[in-house]
């Protein structure tokens, strides 16, 4: 098959598209991290005095703990005091309110990326809450959420406008000493999203928030909370693409979902960060902590997430099962070629009885890329009658690549029942032998057979996302096989 | 930071001097390596369950006696008796097969001293492990009083399976070191059953290591019983280096205790080579039981295959950890390992991790792990023929790890490994 192998040479070579940097003024703090510039950072954003106290904890915190080294990823140390924590567009005291008053280059940015901000986010039925660099620039579909009584706001505007719920449920999830990188963040996070569902409300609309990298050497610190009252239901898409530039950057965010009775919330994420160039040069750190608290009855959560980008990702949704009949479900497909890396999965803690969790895990690697999947099913004494099934299969592309698989399985529990099953392999000359019989072009044949391979996961994902995920697919694998 | 334990100094005191030139000084050598390591903690990965439970005091680290005084062992075949780690010829009954060389290494000529001394440490790591803890193999290494160099010449078949019974007196606290070394040479075959055993009730360290060497085509079954006292901290080591198109089974059946560990380490070095991993674990009351498993397939076209089962009852702990590691140019591997654990309690814990380190593209593997319980239904169904509760779960629970005892290929295993779980049933399942 040389004519294949070259032709996968040709499609491994695709540069990144997303690959461009808007030139917008920006209002940048110097670099460096002390206390000084978490009080800078809180005094810009007007923050209640709480929020500063909670930030400086979590540096002084963070000051003491050490950057984990577990993870089987490789990177040049993080140079934290070369970071500026603070960027945003230019005019502040001039926030736009509407479309109109948006930057028009911004806007040319979230087209060229294929945001359906605008007319096209009416069509698509999606809200977007577009965080460019660290603040939030347009909202839309403000109106029909506010009718429903669900807050959808930037995480600023909820400290100020809801301090009290921000102070009740953050960290509540992910403390803040959690980790390393969740510590850096809780100290110096910018900006993210805040979702509340009040009781028994059914989100009227798909929420989305595109996060984009911009600015040159700031590293982002989102911070997502989303509560899901009583028996509400939301559902929330993520996605990212980031301009090319050749220094990494550190992206170190953290999620928190909480739930209560009867409560659902579905999380799903299409990362598509720049990756590095084919030599491995460049590409985004991303240290990512989510987390869900199932803390009701009955709630349920649920993680899909399609890995394509990222030159390091260092990210495994959790779910911590309390309440009673919770269900925790995590699908994830990544995929890493070049020189990628990454080490991700998720923990399952099944505290409460009956809790059920399902683990799809799906990895693709190809070029000298490696990808790991790192897992934890934990049943304490408690979860009576809890089940778990994992399944986690890799597909390996060319002969450099790597592909792990860390499974830590723990039981306390005489009635809880586990099965873990993990595949690897490689697209078999068979499966291609009667594609081609069939007359279909080997790339083609690829593509869909990893399709296929992928199908258990991307059928979770709402309908945007899953076109973009199969999009993202393409121009990351197709071919990629010889 | 909470900074780890160092491993004490008096460790680092071999006792024992009749030994050849060459291993006195290797055994020095590996001591100095040790001065200043850390105590595997919780943090310390491979020892992520066990490290609680690791009890290495100075009076521990004194040396048992090796002059003890056990009675021969009930075993009609061929035997080497080690007490403490000490060869003791005479309660032994070497076999006298042409081609089959028992040493001990305080007998050693210059040459095989050599020998010996270079295939120490060959087929595992006698390193510190990465994160600066102490490697117990290092630790065999530093420590080791005598041992057992067995050298099988090309094509000699030996008749019968040969038992090395490790005995460990724990009459006072101490410790003892065995060393096993077996080369096996090209297309010879052999099977060694390895036994440990203890008297007395102190709290004691049996810190072994055995290494096997297989030549092409050499075809090697080691069987390993494991039915020391409650009181023994076990810390073994088995590492396996296999060439072309040989072949290597492992069987092993564990009882717990109050610590127990075994590493074992397979790499398939030359093509065609192929090994098979069997491992039982049963534990009751507080016991805690460790199983570490790895198989590198270096070379291509090589099979490997692991079934573990565990189960755990009471408050005890069972872990299984295995990993398969398939270098780049081990293309057409093809690994497959299972992991069934049982928990028959909720008081107990079972904790796997069967892990999967790829690096070649054109390979089948897999693996599989579970953790539940009897099942009711099964239950019912022989409860409605007649059987009582009892026998039902003791029948259902024998069934889940008989399929691994019946392929133990020593008959004489199997019985004493079938009398010790019947034991287990007695008390696992008392009537209620």
């Amino acid at each position: 098959m040389a004519t294949t192998d070259q032709e996968v040479r040709e499609l491994i070579k695709r540069e990144y598209e997303h690959g461009f940097v808007t030139e917008i003024e920006s209002d940048t703090f110097e670099p460096g991290l002390s206390e000084d510039v978490i009080r800078r950072l809180s005094n810009l954003k007007q923050e209640p005095e709480f929020m500063l106290e909670w930030r400086l904890k979590a540096y002084r915190r963070w000051l003491e703990m050490e950057e984990p080294e577990w993870a089987h990823v490789d990177y040049p140390k993080v140079k934290y005091n070369d970071i500026s924590y603070y960027s945003a567009p230019k005019r502040p005291e001039d926030m736009p309110q509407s479309l109109d008053e948006v930057d028009p280059e911004l806007l040319r940015t979230y087209e060229k990326l294929g945001i359906p901000l605008h007319e096209r986010a009416k069509l698509a039925g999606v809200a977007v809450d577009a965080v460019f660099d660290s603040v939030s620039v347009a909202t839309t579909f403000k109106e029909p959420l506010e009718k429903a009584g669900v807050i959808f706001c930037p995480i600023s505007e909820a400290l100020q406008k809801y301090p009290e719920l921000v102070k009740k449920y953050l960290g509540s999830v992910v403390p803040v000493a959690d980790n390393y990188f969740a510590a850096l963040n809780s100290a110096v996070f910018s900006d993210g999203s805040f979702v509340y569902i009040p009781k028994g409300v059914r989100c009227p609309l798909e929420l989305s928030t595109y996060f984009r990298i911009n600015a040159a050497n700031t590293g982002q610190f989102e911070r997502t909370l989303i509560i899901a009252d009583e028996g509400s239901y939301v559902s929330y898409l993520e996605g990212c693409t980031a301009p090319m530039r050749d220094e990494n950057q550190l992206h170190a965010a953290v999620v928190e979902l909480v739930l209560l009775d009867d409560a659902q919330i579905k999380y799903s994420t299409v990362q598509n960060w720049y990756p590095g160039d084919e030599t491995g040069k460049g590409g985004i750190y991303n240290f990512v902590t989510k987390r869900a608290a199932c803390n009701g009855k009955n709630s349920k959560v649920s993680w899909t997430q399609v890995e394509t980008g990222s030159a390091i990702t260092w990210k495994y949704p959790s779910c911590i099962l309390r309440g009673d009949n919770s269900v925790g479900e995590f699908y994830s497909v990544a995929l890493t070629h070049n020189y990628q890396q990454a080490d991700t999965g998720t923990k399952m803690i099944h505290l409460g009885k009956n809790t059920r969790s399902t683990v799809i895990s799906k990895g693709i690697s190809a070029g000298r890329s490696s990808n790991a999947y790192r897992g934890l099913v934990k049943f304490n004494p408690g979860a009576e009658g809890a089940r778990n099934f994992t399944q986690c299969d890799s597909l390996l592309i060319g002969d450099r690549c790597g592909a792990h698989t860390f499974p830590y399985i723990e039981s306390k529990n005489k009635s809880a029942i586990v099965e873990h099953e993990a595949t690897t392999s490689k697209v078999s000359e068979e499966q291609m032998f009667l594609c081609r019989q069939r007359g279909i072009e080997p790339e083609q044949a690829v593509s869909m057979i990893v399709n296929g391979f992928c199908k258990e996961v991307f059928k979770e994902l709402p309908m945007e996302f899953a076109v973009e995920a199969g999009k993202l697919l393409e121009v990351s694998l197709e071919g990629s096989v010889g | 930071m909470k900074t780890a334990p160092m491993l004490s100094s008096a460790f680092l005191q071999p006792a024992g001097q009749a030994l050849p030139t060459t291993l006195l000084a290797l055994r020095f050598d590996r001591a100095s390596s040790l001065a200043d390591l850390l105590l595997p903690t919780r943090r310390t990965e491979n020892w992520k369950y066990s490290a609680k439970h690791l009890k290495l005091t100075d009076e521990m680290a004194s040396s048992l006696p090796s002059d003890a005084s056990v009675e021969a062992a009930d075993i009609s075949g061929y035997t080497v008796v080690l007490v403490n780690g000490v060869v003791r010829p005479e309660v032994s009954n070497y076999p006298s097969i042409e081609g089959l060389s028992i040493q001990r290494f305080s007998e050693l000529d210059v040459d095989d001293a050599a020998l010996a001394a270079d295939l120490i440490g060959k087929s595992i790591s006698d390193q510190p492990a990465k994160s600066g803890s102490v490697n117990l193999s290092q630790l065999n290494g530093a420590r080791f009083e005598d041992g057992l160099l067995i050298q099988l010449k090309p094509n000699t078949v030996l008749d019968q399976p040969l038992f090395v019974i490790h005995h460990t007196t724990a009459s006072h606290s101490g410790s003892a070191y065995p060393r096993i070394l077996v080369a096996v040479g090209r297309n010879s075959q052999l099977t060694v059953v390895e036994d440990y055993v203890s008297s007395g009730d102190c709290s004691v360290m049996v810190n072994t290591t055995t290494e096997f060497n297989l030549d092409d085509g050499a075809n090697v079954t080691s069987i390993r019983l494991n039915t020391e006292g409650q009181a023994v901290q076990h810390m073994g080591t088995t590492g396996v280096r296999q060439q072309r198109s040989s072949r290597f089974e492992s069987h092993s059946v564990g009882f717990g205790g109050t610590l127990r560990r075994h590493d074992l380490h397979v790499r398939l070095e030359g093509e065609g080579a192929e090994c098979k991993l069997n491992g039982v674990v049963v534990t009751q009351g507080t016991q805690h039981y460790d199983n570490h498993t790895t198989i590198e397939h270096v070379a291509a076209n090589c099979n490997s295959e692991e079934t573990y089962r565990n189960i755990a009852a009471d408050k005890s702990h069972a872990i299984f950890n295995g990993r398969i590691h398939i270098h780049q140019d081990a293309q057409k591997s093809n690994a497959n390992m299972s992991n069934k654990n049982l928990l028959l309690t909720n008081g107990a814990e079972i904790d796997t991790k069967p892990e999967l380190e790829i690096y070649a593209d054109d390979v089948k593997c897999a693996h599989g792990a579970t953790i539940g319980r009897l099942d009711d239904e099964s239950i019912f169904y022989l409860v409605s023929r007649g059987l009582s509760r009892r026998d039902a779960k003791v029948l259902l629970t024998m069934a889940f790890i008989n399929e691994l005892v019946d392929q133990i290929p020593v008959e004489q295993v199997r019985e004493s490994a079938n009398i010790g779980l019947n034991q287990f049933f007695d008390q696992a399942f008392q009537e209620v």
